[in-house]
């Protein structure tokens, strides 16, 4: 009897088998772009690597925009000619989001979410999203001339990619 | 005949009543203790108190698996177990195969085979190194000399510039330290470091304990089956509702 049942219902036995082992990766870290294939695609090739160490009155900037400090004293950045590249991590909500960020003379030119580690929210990695910051530039407040659509479900993550951004375009100013 | 039929199909559920009763008995008292319990977490305060408990580290899968490593630099352990890096018994945002490690400028240079991490004197990070700035992955050693970065690649060294940006090929140097076992005393600090920088709120614990998540697959399968049992007993328990008729 029990193998009727089975074999009546495979298909949707097998569906639920897949549904449930499916969300056993949720967990994992979603590699949209290796940071090496990032520069390589804003650049041609990869320029030499640059850093930035954060004075004290820079790390108090740098806190105003994120909250606190960033997690490294020196923040590493590539450049060719006026254009720059920025490779920044934050927490979303408990997992770190490496966003890859191209500024061109104050604005933001390009960006693009490489590894998304949470497991909610990785709406904020399509480009619907990532649009939004093309152009976007830095005002005296430290904030952007024009905030990012919020994503429901995904908020940490959004306001963590405009976080970002910000501390790209100020850093710009210091290279 | 169709009396006979009827209490024939009352003793079945019966009997099945009674089994399912028995076997869901234990997760049903649990989901419902626990489900209480989180009913009033505001009241009995379960969000402000945290647990650390070694089976709780144990069952989130926080305590790492297989043979730990480590390298000495002066009195500092660093340690490699299960690709998580600890400094002593602080867990660093690093993770990967530890390669070695070596002080410098009152400096620290974890080198993982993808990545180095430069942390200061106060066990701030400072850096980290990796495809992008590194000559050359995996690193298969590392040394200083001149208070400068020495970093091996294969059989080639490079030794990195001031501020670790730009290297250049040197000279064949010795075989770089290699990490060693981790001994018991070690591995038991180690542990209990662990244990204490793992710490959870009451109410999410309970939580993972309702849900069936604290147990791994088999929690869920045994909560979805528990559930499923009470569904079951209610529609049981209404065929058992009509009084006997003689």
């Amino acid at each position: 009897m029990a193998l009727d049942i089975v074999s009546k219902y495979r298909s949707g036995l097998i569906a639920v088998f897949l549904i449930v082992f499916q969300s056993g990766a949720w967990g994992l870290p979603q590699v949209y772009q290796k940071p090496s294939d990032f520069l390589r695609s804003s650049f041609g090739e990869i320029p030499p690597t640059r850093g930035i160490s954060l004075t004290q009155s820079q790390q108090s900037r740098v806190r105003s925009i994120l909250g606190k400090n960033y997690h490294q004293k020196v923040i590493r950045y590539w450049a060719s000619n006026e254009r720059c590249a920025f490779i920044l991590e934050a927490v979303g909500k408990t997992e770190l989001i490496t966003t890859g960020y191209v500024i061109d003379q104050g604005k933001i030119e390009s960006v693009k979410v490489l590894v998304y580690r949470e497991s909610h929210g990785s709406e904020v990695a399509r480009s619907f999203f990532t649009h939004q910051f093309r152009g976007r530039s830095l005002g005296s407040d430290n904030r952007l001339d024009q905030q990012p659509r919020n994503i429901a479900g995904a908020t940490l993550s959004v306001r963590a990619l405009t976080k970002m951004a910000r501390l790209a375009l100020y850093l710009e100013t210091l290279r | 005949m169709k009396k006979v039929k009827t209490q024939s199909s009352r003793r079945l559920s019966r009997k099945w009543h009674r089994v399912l009763g028995m076997a869901a008995a234990l997760p049903l008292l649990l989901l419902s203790i626990s489900g209480l319990l989180l009913n009033h977490a505001d009241s009995l305060g379960l969000h402000e108190r945290v647990v650390s408990f070694r089976w709780v580290v144990h069952c989130y899968g926080q305590m790492p698996v297989g043979e730990p490593i480590m390298v000495e630099v002066g009195e500092r352990k660093i340690v490699e177990w299960d690709r998580r890096i600890f400094m002593d018994t602080q867990e660093l945002a690093l993770s990967g195969r530890l390669v070695g490690a070596v002080g410098f400028k009152d400096q620290l240079a974890i080198a993982l085979e993808e990545v180095i991490g430069i942390y200061d004197g106060h066990d701030e990070l400072v850096l980290t190194l990796d495809e992008l700035s590194l000559p050359k992955v995996p690193i298969t050693g590392i040394d200083v000399v001149d208070q400068r970065l020495l970093v091996q690649s294969g059989s080639t060294w490079y030794l990195l510039s001031e501020d670790f940006f730009s290297a250049q090929e040197t000279n064949q140097r010795d075989q770089a330290q290699q990490p060693k076992k981790l001994s018991q005393k070690a591995l038991k600090e180690l542990e209990d470091g662990i244990v204490q920088g793992f710490s959870i709120p009451l109410s999410r614990l309970i939580v993972d304990v309702h849900s069936g998540r604290l147990f791994g697959w088999p929690g869920w399968v045994i909560t979805d089956l528990a559930a499923l049992s009470l569904i079951l007993l209610i529609i049981l328990g209404l065929r058992l509702l009509p009084n006997r008729r003689s």
